[in-house]
């Protein structure tokens, strides 16, 4: 039986009925068209699904939609302004930490966490806040950089 | 990889929880984090047509420092257990294995209840707390019991759970003065590693005459659950605490204590070397904590 859930995504109010076996990650894709959020494993290892629920970024493919209900979700999508990129995504642009793009949106999810709650983490701090997110082209580097770059 | 069809069910009391479960028995499972959950359903490792969500009950996801003990609810997250001030100050081994469970994105949804439930050897807080003698806390429509964690692992999976029981909690009991605790994992990474070898001990000295007062022993990965060290801590009990006490134990812990097998991970005979190597230093560590 679908169940209707309440969530807030991206400062947006979203009302949406949804069966108790969809995922959040699934929910935030097909039903609401926010692609910037991508599967790759569906198990949890990867960190591609990667948004920010309710403060803390988690594996939205491991999260139920119906236990999202109330909640208040950030994805990659609302990060960028009329002003333009969020200085972490220009950062990502600028020290080509970007190759085939899949892993970026999650990398940056929790690179904005980490330093969200941390503005001057150091180098264990930053290999630490993005090791839940794999990434097969860079070798982590210029990733690393990229965010080295942004904290204060 | 699609979720199997369920019913969800998102009870706001124990009370509607015990109801559900006796409803529907072994055709449902609890879900706490998911993080554990929701791939074997995937994976269809698993297979339920009624999903018990426990994460809207009060008093789960709470840790309540107590006059001689700490209990930390059942769908307490490992981020939540690590940031806690009375966890960082007095239970650091715990703190410690919650660190490195998992991912910081897992850490945020799993919970210690789940950990525990998921009962694999390689657990990463099951060492810490059956070192801090943590019993955990279950209640049935037949009323309430407490279970010593050295009691509650039955094999790979397996606990002592019965099928119409949650598991609310689990309390901690203090430290006394002068202990010391540590908790040591090895994995071939830092992070998102299942380990090949995990040990925690726990030492309480007399201060003055510097002998070992008390003295837990676990080791993770090395048996069909994480298990206490019986012998190595007989050995040590009344003991002069320091390097040689430590080494003897290590010696009786790798040979005696443990029976680890081969697999993709490691093989036994690695395996035993290593708890006499993590046994050592988590015994050398916490003994410099009970000392400081």
């Amino acid at each position: 039986m679908k169940k209707l859930i309440q969530m807030t995504i991206n400062d947006r109010a979203y009302e949406v009925a949804v069966e108790p076996n969809k995922t959040l990650a699934d929910l935030i894709r097909y039903d609401l068209g926010l692609t910037g959020t991508k599967k790759g494993c569906d198990t949890g290892d990867c960190g591609a699904c990667t948004v920010i629920l309710n403060g803390d970024p988690v594996n939205s493919c491991l999260v139920l939609a119906v236990q999202a209900d109330n909640a208040v979700i950030e994805t990659i999508e609302g990060l960028s302004t009329d002003e333009g990129l969020h200085p972490l995504q220009q950062a990502f642009v600028e020290k080509g930490a970007i190759q085939c793009g899949f892993c970026t949106p999650g990398m940056i999810l929790s690179a904005k966490n980490l330093l969200d709650k941390n503005p001057a983490p150091t180098e264990a701090e930053i290999r630490e806040g993005i090791s839940g997110n794999l990434c097969r082209c860079t070798g982590y580097q210029k990733i690393f950089e990229a965010i080295e770059s942004t904290r204060s | 990889m699609l979720l199997p069809k369920f019913e969800f069910h998102e009870p706001e009391s124990i009370e509607k929880a015990l109801v559900l479960k006796k409803q529907f028995n072994s055709g449902a499972r609890f879900l706490a984090g998911g993080t554990d959950l929701l791939v074997y359903l995937k994976k269809k490792i698993v297979s339920t047509d009624h999903v018990i969500s426990l994460q809207r009950i009060e008093g789960l996801g709470e840790i309540r420092e107590n006059e001689s003990d700490l209990f930390i609810g059942a769908c307490t997250t490992m981020a939540a257990i690590s940031r806690h001030p009375a966890v960082q100050k007095r239970f650091c081994a715990l703190k410690s294995g919650a660190d490195n469970m998992g991912t910081h994105l897992i850490r945020n949804r799993a919970t210690i209840g789940g950990n525990v439930c998921n009962a694999s050897p390689a657990g990463d807080t099951l060492p810490a707390l059956l070192v801090y003698d943590a019993a955990a806390l279950v209640i049935s429509p037949d009323g309430k019991r407490d279970i010593p964690l050295r009691d509650f692992f039955k094999g790979p999976g397996k606990t002592d759970l019965k099928n119409d029981e949650i598991l609310t909690g689990f309390r901690l009991p203090n430290p006394p003065d002068h202990s010391g605790a540590h908790y040591i994992q090895l994995g071939k990474r830092k992070s998102a590693e299942i380990n090949v070898v995990n040990a925690a001990s726990f030492l309480t000295i007399d201060p003055g005459a510097g002998n070992i007062l008390s003295v837990r022993i676990a080791l993770g990965s090395v048996a069909p659950t994480p298990i206490r060290a019986p012998e190595a801590e007989a050995a040590l009990m009344g003991n002069t605490a320091g390097d040689d006490a430590f080494n003897a134990a290590a010696e009786i812990a790798r040979s005696r204590d443990c029976s680890p097998i081969d697999d993709f991970r490691g093989s036994a005979a690695y395996r035993r070397a290593m708890v006499g190597v993590l046994t050592k230093r988590t015994l050398a560590a916490a003994f410099d904590q009970a000392r400081a």
